[in-house]
């Protein structure tokens, strides 16, 4: 008989705890239902290039306006894009243009983009790989190996190690902006990869994981490990520096953009209009990108990687 | 020395052979969790909210969404699958229907999880226009776990002594009242570890709610139907792909030991319940 | 549902319950049209050579082959790396252990088979990739061996209680009867109660690998992304791509649109189909074990 005792109580125990959960999740959502009209929930989504600015300016810009909530999550530039065309999230985060398919895809969400900095895409590789003497490639040389041309790093003057070649899932911005400054084309393919990532952040460690590594990725995320190289143009080299960037000399540049369905309204319109304030773009400036004065003066800068 | 001795020994020797290094591997799998996420732990990473990327800060909410997530499925989940269970020991009386119910529970419960993603989110996102949600991820975790406590409960009605039955049929109840006054108080063990094990599942769920349910930082309790909630599964999904930074890694892994710690829990009380079940039934 | 006399009561009980049941029964059986409705776009874009085009493209073409080769690989190299450790700890813990010993072996085992797999991700992309690069002198660690040997770690509790349980399940008689007639107790296990349980065995091994070819999040993070049939294909070392990794990759893009979107549900429906003949091969070899 005594064994059943703790068995009921476990039982009962048991009860309690869900039950207690249960009240706890449940009862400030009820208790509040009164002022849930009230807060605002702007759901955003997409790039994880974008990601940081505008999950740093959430924070700050929350904190001011208790009655607004930002949810922020990753994807990538076509999650951001797609989930703004199908009113999933109120702003889709793409750190590239929309395409001529996702225009026509969306043609009724009429699509608007907001330009809130400017980034560049620099080519990247292991810091092994750049200590060992691959400071700079040229554009022809970045294309073989992504092509699967060049295979071993010694064939342009590294160390004896072949060439691991890492491409980004086909609708990441990075990619598209990439791809379009090595052959002309958004989504030329990569016959040469090894390993296909996702997130920057994914990326950034598969490279840094490796010594033989090499990808793509923005500025803002280069590090002692991942290391950007120049871009040799015949004696030229152009090293992807900030200065560089805005002197318009480094050719891979975009925009990062802010996705909404028809002009922002409303308290959407208030969060972006916070990141084009001085503020927002210090924010900007603080995650490593190049802010923006006004969104005009640079929308026409969407066609420079095809330079 | 004999051969047949020697083979014996032998034979017993690579089978405690084997088994010490299955045992070994999955050893060090706890140890590692316990050894990475504990330099996490502390006060503030359990009650504060996750700040810079889940770099600094803790995980206060997302360990809510994963409660939030698993509760909600286990509610919704619990009256279908009980519902279920009493309708077919009471009401079904035909074997060959009652093969045809297991083999669908049965095959529900084989379903991978990202399909329940999948198809979930076209019925509950974009049907029932609830987006990604965590209404949205409820649902999915819901559908995913009725197999679980479908067949615990089903194994708790199908073992009450049948004289117990006979107890009620003699005295006239009707299907209804037999259930309330002999079934369900008998079944009691089966309902509650079948919800623990169903809690359980849902907590170690992310294929199915990645993309679904979830949004990764901004999140704190959600105010109204139509929000994504954060979870530590999803949060150690994102922090996972950062492999390269230790902080991310170590925020992985505390949020990792959590998780780790509230699945095992909910497992052994189970495991506990039963042994104490079946000592009982023994006496 | 039409129900004829079989069922005398119709009160509310009746009906509360029919509810719950239909709504248990028939969703398996939702999940299945929904996923032959929601694929039937991409294999009138394709044709069924989806199934076994090799390029897959997103927004050009789909091509199924290499997520298939990729999830039966993965899930091959599982099976032969997690059979000697299952058996061998099943037959040991059912015909060797002591009563106590053999309770705690299983509790552990069910307590391991519910670590989450996300953890299992973690452990693969922070220690098994390096460690599989290092170990073998790979320039990368991310292969499809690295997910297979995760995959086997994931499945080998579940294996093996299962297999424990069919163990049991042969007749004390017949061991005493084999003792009796002299042979040793290894003699006995291995010619007399291991082919008896040779279907439940079976069938837990199918399980096992049901649920392997399944998981998503480990497989994802290890196996590399790379939707192609390494050359030569039986390169264990390359990278690759298994059925759920890609849903899990490009669904929140897709997410209910165009011919992606459905190509990635007629994944899923290959990935249904094969899982389910390995589950029903399980099931009933286990329900004829006992």
């Amino acid at each position: 008989m005594p064994l059943t005792v703790p068995v009921k109580t476990v039982v009962l125990i048991s009860l309690i705890l869900l039950a207690g959960a249960v009240a706890m999740i449940f009862r400030p959502g009820e208790g509040t239902q009164v002022f849930a009209d009230e807060t605002t929930v702007i759901r955003v989504a997409g790039s994880t290039t974008v990601l940081p600015i505008v999950s740093r300016a959430a924070e700050r810009f929350q904190s001011r306006h208790p009655s607004v909530k930002i949810t922020v999550n990753t994807g990538g530039s076509g999650v951001g894009i797609h989930g703004a065309g199908t009113r999933r999230f109120d702003i889709g985060l793409a750190s590239r243009e929309i395409s001529p398919k996702e225009k026509h895809r969306y043609a009724s969400s009429d699509l608007r983009t907001t330009v809130i900095g400017r980034d560049a895409v620099a080519c990247v590789v292991s810091s092994e790989v750049f200590h060992a003497g691959v400071q700079a490639l040229s554009k022809q040389q970045i294309r073989d190996i992504y092509l699967g041309k060049i295979t071993h790093w010694q064939q342009v003057g590294g160390p004896d190690r072949p060439i691991i070649v890492i491409d980004k899932e086909v609708h990441r911005g990075t990619r598209h902006v990439f791809m379009q400054y090595l052959f002309g084309k958004s989504n030329a393919r990569a016959p040469g990869a090894r390993l296909v990532t996702g997130s920057n952040n994914e990326e950034q460690a598969k490279i840094a994981q490796s010594n033989s590594a090499i990808g793509m990725l923005s500025v803002a995320w280069i590090n002692d490990e991942v290391v950007g190289i120049g871009i040799r143009d015949g004696e030229r080299v152009i090293h992807p520096t900030l200065d560089n960037v805005r002197n318009g000399r480094f050719p891979i540049v975009r925009n990062l953009n802010l996705i909404t369905v028809g002009e922002p309204q409303g308290a959407v319109k208030q969060f972006i209009d916070y990141l084009l304030s001085e503020e927002g773009q210090q924010q900007v400036a603080d995650s490593g990108y190049i802010p923006v004065q006004s969104p005009h003066a640079v929308s026409r800068v969407a066609g420079s990687h095809s330079k | 020395m004999n051969p047949r001795l020697w083979k014996e020994r032998t034979t017993v020797f690579i089978l405690y052979g084997l088994t010490g290094c299955g045992g070994l591997v999955l050893a060090v799998i706890l140890t590692t969790v316990i050894m990475k996420g504990a330099p996490a732990l502390s006060g503030e990473f359990l009650f504060e909210e996750s700040r810079n990327f889940g770099l600094e800060g803790g995980i206060f909410y997302q360990m809510i969404g994963t409660l939030i997530l698993m509760v909600g499925a286990a509610m919704v989940c619990l009256p279908v699958a009980l519902g279920s269970v009493l309708f077919q020991t009471e009401f079904l009386h035909s074997s060959k229907l009652k093969k045809m119910f297991r083999f669908l529970i049965y095959s529900l419960n084989a379903v991978p999880t990202i399909i329940f993603g999948l198809i979930g989110y076209l019925f509950f996102g974009v049907l029932l226009e609830a987006g990604v949600s965590w209404v949205t991820g409820v649902l999915i975790l819901a559908v995913m776990i009725l197999p679980t406590l479908h067949v615990s409960i089903h194994e708790a009605v199908e073992s009450i002594p049948d004289h117990y039955r006979e107890a009620g049929l003699a005295l006239g109840l009707s299907p209804g009242q037999q259930m309330r006054a002999v079934i369900l108080p008998q079944s009691v063990y089966g309902i509650v570890t079948g919800t623990l094990l169903g809690l359980a599942r849902a907590a170690g769920e992310t294929a199915a709610i990645m993309f679904t349910a979830t949004a990764f930082s901004g999140v704190r309790l959600p105010q109204s139907w139509n929000e994504p909630v954060t979870t530590l599964q999803t949060h150690i999904l994102v922090l996972s792909q950062e492999a390269a930074n230790p902080a991310a890694l170590t925020h992985a892994w505390g949020a990792g030991l959590v998780l780790l710690t509230l699945v095992l829990f909910l497992i052994s009380v189970t495991l506990w319940m039963r042994t104490g079940m079946e000592m009982e039934a023994e006496r | 549902m039409n129900m004829k006399p079989m069922f005398p009561e119709r009160g509310p009980a009746f009906w509360l319950t029919g509810l719950a049941a239909t709504v248990s029964a028939g969703t398996i059986g939702l999940l299945f049209v929904s996923l032959v409705v929601e694929s039937v776009p991409v294999f009138k874009a394709e044709g069924v050579s989806f199934l076994w085009g090799t390029d897959w493209f997103a927004g050009e073409s789909y091509g199924a082959l290499p997520m298939i080769y990729g999830s039966l690989m993965v899930t091959g190299l599982a099976l032969v790396m997690v059979l000697p450790f299952a058996l061998g700890s099943a037959i040991l813990t059912s015909e060797f252990l002591s009563g106590r010993a053999r309770l705690i072996v299983k509790a552990a085992m069910e307590l391991l088979a519910g670590v989450p797999g996300i953890l299992y991700g973690l452990m693969g992309i922070a220690l098994l990739a390096v460690w599989v690069r290092d170990l073998f002198g790979l320039i990368d660690g991310n292969t499809l061996f690295t997910a297979g040997v995760l995959l086997a770690v994931m499945i080998l509790p579940t294996v093996m209680t299962l297999a424990e349980d069919a163990l049991r399940a042969v007749p004390g008689e017949t061991r005493d009867t084999a003792l009796s007639l002299g042979l040793t107790r290894i003699e006995t296990v291995m010619q007399v109660v291991v082919p008896q349980a040779l279907p439940g065995l079976a069938g837990a091994v199918f399980l096992g690998l049901g649920r392997a070819m399944g998981e998503t999040i480990a497989v994802m993070l290890v196996i590399g992304g790379i939707d192609r049939i390494p050359q030569p294909w039986f390169d264990l070392f390359a990278p690759g791509q298994n059925i759920p990794s890609k849903i899990g990759r490009e669904a929140a893009e897709a997410l209910g649109f165009d011919v992606q979107w459905s190509a990635l549900i007629a994944l899923g429906l290959v990935l249904f189909l094969m899982v389910m003949t390995l589950t029903t091969a399980g099931n009933f070899l286990i329900g004829k074990a006992r």
